[in-house]
Order: C-alpha cells, then structure tokens, then sequence
C-alpha cells in the first residue's frame, strides 16, 4: 500500500520504514473496512482483513480479477463500474452507495469511496477503495423511519377522527340540547305548579349534560388550535381544564414562531396527558408549563409540587400515559424525559424540532408524506428517480393563497 | 323561573330583533323566547350569512344576535352587517368557549358575546343591555 508521501530520501530510513510497516499492518488487520486497491485498469491489486470479511473473498481468490466482480449483473450492463472509476479519475474521488455483491452471492448495502492515485508527474497509478457495509445500518434506519411514518400517520388519523367527532357533537347534539333546555325554560315559564318546577328541573339536567358534553368535545380537539395556535390552546386549558381540578398553574412562553399545526397538536397532547397525570397521581397544589424556543424547536416543561413519586418501570402494564407521550416526542424527531424527586415533585419536560418546513401543511405535495423529517430513501416505491424532491425552496405557487 | 319585570313606567319602542343560526331547532326556541318578551319583536330570520347581510339591510333591525359558526362565516357577517346597518347592535351567540372565536367577533366589532348553554333569562339580558335598555355591566 502506499505510504504518506515523502518529498526525498532524506528523513530517516529506519523510522519511516517502521512506521510504514506499522500502518501497512493497521491497513491490513482492520475489520470494519474494506480497503484495497486497483490499478489503473480496475484490477485488484491489494486486499485487507476487512474486504475479506465484507466480501467474502481470500485475497488469493480475488487479487487480479476486475473489481465489476462485486457490482450487480444490471449495474455492470449499465457500465457503472467503468464510469465511477472514470469520475474518480476526473475529479479526484467518488463516493456512492449502492448494492454490491458477495462471493456467495447475496447483496449487501455498500459506501464506497474511490480514490484516484497519481504519481508525481501526475500519472494515474491506481486506485484507493474503501468499502463498507452499511446493511444492517441501512435496515434499522428503515425500520426507524418506516415506523415514525406509522406513528405520525396513526396520530393524523386520530386527530382528524376526534375533530371530526367533535364538531358533529358540537354542530349537530350540542345545539339540539341547547334548543331542548331553551323550550324547557319556555314551558316553565307557562305552566303552573308543580310542573314548572319539573321542568326546570329538567332544564337542569340538560345543562348539565351540555356541559359535559362540551368539555368532551375540548378534549376530542383543543379548540382554537388550528387558527389561533398553540399558546392559546393551552391557555384555555389551564384555565378551562385544569383550574377546574383545582391545581394552581402558571405559563411562562417564549417562543420565536408558532409550530407548524402537527407540532402544535403534538405538544398539545403531550402537556394534556403529562397535566392529567399530575391531577390523577400527583396529589400536587401547584404546576407550572413553560415553553421556550430552543435549538430550532420548542422545549416544552410539565413541573408539579407533588409527591414526586418515581415511577415504578414495572407498573406500566396497562398505563399507556408516559409510553404514548414519549413515543409521540421521538416520533416528531425529539426527545422526552420525566424526573421525579420523592416530596418535590415531577417535571416532565421535552423536545421537539420545528424547522421552517414548507412540506408540513397538509397540502397534497408530490412525493412521499410530506414529513420534513425524514427525506430520502421514504420514497422506495421507485416511482421516480432519487432527485431532489425540492423542498427547502419555496412552496409550490397554487397553495399559497389560503381562505 | 317567574317572567320578566313586567310594567316599566311608559313602555318604550319595540326592539326589532333580528335572529341568525343555521340550526332551525335553535333559531325557532329563540324566536319564540324574543316573541314572549313585551317589548321586543323579531323582523327577521336567516341561516346563512348572505341572508343575514341582506335582511340586515333591508330591515336596519335594534339587534342581531349571530351564531359565530355560521355558514359564511360569523365574523364576516358581523362585519357587512354592521357596514349596511350601523345601528344594529349585534349579540354574538356561540357553542364555543373559544375564546380566539370570541377575539375574531369583537375584531369584527361584535361587544355582546354570549355562550349557547346561557338560560333564557341570560340571553334577554344581554340583548337588552346590548339595545340600551339596561345599563351596561
Ligand atoms: N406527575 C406525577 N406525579 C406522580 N406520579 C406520576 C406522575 N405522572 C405519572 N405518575 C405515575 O406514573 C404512572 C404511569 O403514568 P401513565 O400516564 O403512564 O399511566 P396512568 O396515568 O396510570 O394511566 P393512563 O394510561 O390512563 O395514562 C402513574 O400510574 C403514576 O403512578
Ligand atoms: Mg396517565
């Protein structure tokens, strides 16, 4: 293998040949790479402990063979092999992922860097090629990704579910009881004793159902979160839900920019689950919700004055609360934490990323579900080929005027 | 629940009252609970917003009360008739306790807000209060 250059012969034989040998020996016993080399023509004309794990190949079996020998039938009918060396060439190196194969056959999932060598007088020596195998890294981010994608479209799904409910209790029961309760008090009003009392009383009952109802129907879908976002919604919480359980709280934000609405609803839920955990289990007087932009997201915390009593990780059989919380932080590409302090109290406090993303509205745009977190690879339906799918720049023209 | 004082010294005016709710339940039990007051009448009904805006118009009614959900949307009501008809003081009338819908109505110039659920005795309150027969809370 080559060493690092030299100008001359001056330096000192010995210490330099020492070194040498020891990285030759480095390059050859590692494992996690495979690095080897061609000559000018793409022969192999080197091999390492790592190609040989990756690849399957004894150097003896493989030194002079054409380095095609790992590319697949299609990919050596595309002449691909030729003309990654002929970049490399042209522009010093090449990287590229793709499908090589082993010597039994089987495919593996492969980064590879092509190095171009030249001599001093600018002569093409040669090759430098470093292989790895990316495929169990490959499969994990794609169980990764395919399973955030699961999550975020179960999550789209129940929300337009519960809103959907929610307003067709609203529109339609709601307003029909109201019209009832109003009749009622009518009617009282007209009749004698000891009806009037009756209906009144049934007057009564209506309201009360109303009101259950329509707390019912915050909770389906956090009113206001759509137009007048999140800060409002969880305004409205605290002072609708949470002051009727008595807690004291306080709300501190600072926050750049409203999330896009999926985010908004994210945290929406999160605090919501994380609030009513402290009203079931905390036994807490006070809670304080802060919310803060940090590091192009948003750095929500939950933090009570309860009991503070840690949580047993054998007691979540059958408690969905903290498993669906954290799971909706990762999902959204953050994270979730809960700390608990015995007599101190709880904080439940996360993180979720919010770039400006032109791909998050819910518009119908070309390409795979419009998630800004996880671009590429998403689109393995091979319907198009790996372009750019032009995010980033401005969102298509038709959908900028809204209603 | 006994009626409404009855005989203040000399009744004034009717109050025209103009009724806006696209659920016909809601729209008929409020008809009837403004038609059982004395001193007030109602000139008008309308479902949608274009109907409101134009029987606003034409009637130049004392109120209007306005669901905020409305079919043509509560604020923009609220606004054209306010445009054709300056006088018309408008009760808005919602099933939310949102208080951004609330916000959004009184941008639209929208003073009496009152949530559905409110009793009988409530909304002719605030509809008097809001047509200056009683002074303002
Ligand atoms: N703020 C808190 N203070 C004290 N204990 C808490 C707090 N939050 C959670 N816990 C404990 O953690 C447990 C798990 O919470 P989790 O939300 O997962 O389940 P749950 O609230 O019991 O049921 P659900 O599935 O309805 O949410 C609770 O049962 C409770 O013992
Ligand atoms: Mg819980």
């Amino acid at each position: 293998m080559t060493a690092p250059q030299d100008s001359s012969g001056t330096g000192r034989p010995a210490r330099r040949q020492a070194s040498e040998t020891a990285f030759t020996l480095l390059v050859q016993g590692v494992l996690d790479y495979g690095i080897f080399m061609l000559d000018p023509g793409g022969h192999i004309s080197s091999w390492n402990a790592g190609a040989e794990r990756i690849k399957g190949y004894r150097a003896d079996e493989i030194i002079g063979r054409h380095f095609s020998t790992f590319y697949p039938p299609e990919d050596v009918a595309a002449q691909k092999p030729q003309r990654e060396l002929e970049t490399a060439v042209a522009e010093g190196r090449l990287e590229d992922e793709g499908w090589r194969i082993r010597k039994d056959g089987s495919r593996f999932w492969a980064n590879v860097v092509i190095t171009a060598l030249f001599d001093e007088d600018g002569v093409l020596r040669g090759f430098g090629k470093v292989t790895r195998d990316m495929t169990e890294r490959r499969a994990a981010e794609q169980a990764l990704t395919e399973h955030r994608r699961l999550f975020e479209h179960l999550v789209r799904g129940q929300e337009q579910e519960r809103q959907r409910i929610a307003w067709d209790v609203h529109d339609d029961t709601i307003q029909s009881m109201v019209a009832v309760g109003m009749r009622l008090q009518l009617l009282a009003g007209r009749m004698p004793e000891p009806y009037a009392a009756e209906l009144a009383q049934l007057d009564h009952t209506v309201r009360d159902a109303v009101t259950r109802l329509r707390n019912l129907t915050f909770r389906l879908h956090p009113p206001g979160i759509d137009r007048h976002g999140l800060v409002e919604a969880l305004t409205s919480h605290l002072s609708d839900v949470v002051e009727s359980w008595g807690l004291t709280h306080s709300f501190e934000h600072r926050i750049d920019r409203e999330p896009s609405p999926e985010r908004a609803v994210t945290i929406f839920r999160i605090v919501q689950e994380a609030l009513l955990n402290v009203h079931k289990h905390a036994n807490a007087s006070r809670v304080a919700l802060s919310l803060e932009s940090v590091d192009n997201g948003l750095l929500t915390r939950v933090k009570d004055d309860g009991n503070g009593r840690p949580l047993d990780p054998t007691a979540y059989h059958g408690h969905f609360g903290v498993m669906e919380m954290r799971e909706r932080a990762e999902s959204a590409g953050g994270w979730w934490s809960l700390r608990s302090e015995p007599g101190a109290g709880t904080t439940v406090e996360f993180w979720v990323p919010d770039l400006p993303s032109t791909s998050e509205d819910d518009v119908p745009t070309p390409g795979p579900a419009g998630d800004g977190a996880s671009p590429d690879a998403a689109a393995g339906d091979g319907t198009s080929p790996p372009a750019a799918t032009g995010d980033g720049a401005s969102p298509s023209p038709a959908e900028e005027e809204g209603p | 629940m006994t009626a409404e004082a009855s005989g203040p010294k000399a009744p004034p005016r009717q109050l025209d009252v103009m009724i806006c709710d696209d659920n016909i339940m809601l729209l008929e039990v409020l008809r009837e609970v403004v038609e059982s007051e004395p001193d007030m009448t109602v000139v008008a009904t309308a479902q949608n917003a274009e109907e409101a805006i134009r029987l606003a118009g034409r009637h130049t009614p004392d109120l209007a009360v306005l669901d905020v959900r409305f079919p043509g949307g509560g604020p923009y009501a609220a606004r054209e008739i306010a445009r054709r008809s300056p006088r018309t003081g408008i009760l808005a009338f919602s099933a939310h306790g949102d208080s951004g819908a609330v916000g959004e109505m009184r941008h639209a110039g929208v003073t009496e807000y009152l949530v559905k659920g409110a009793t009988n005795r409530e909304f002719l309150t605030a509809l008097r209060r809001l047509g200056g027969r009683l002074p303002k809370s």
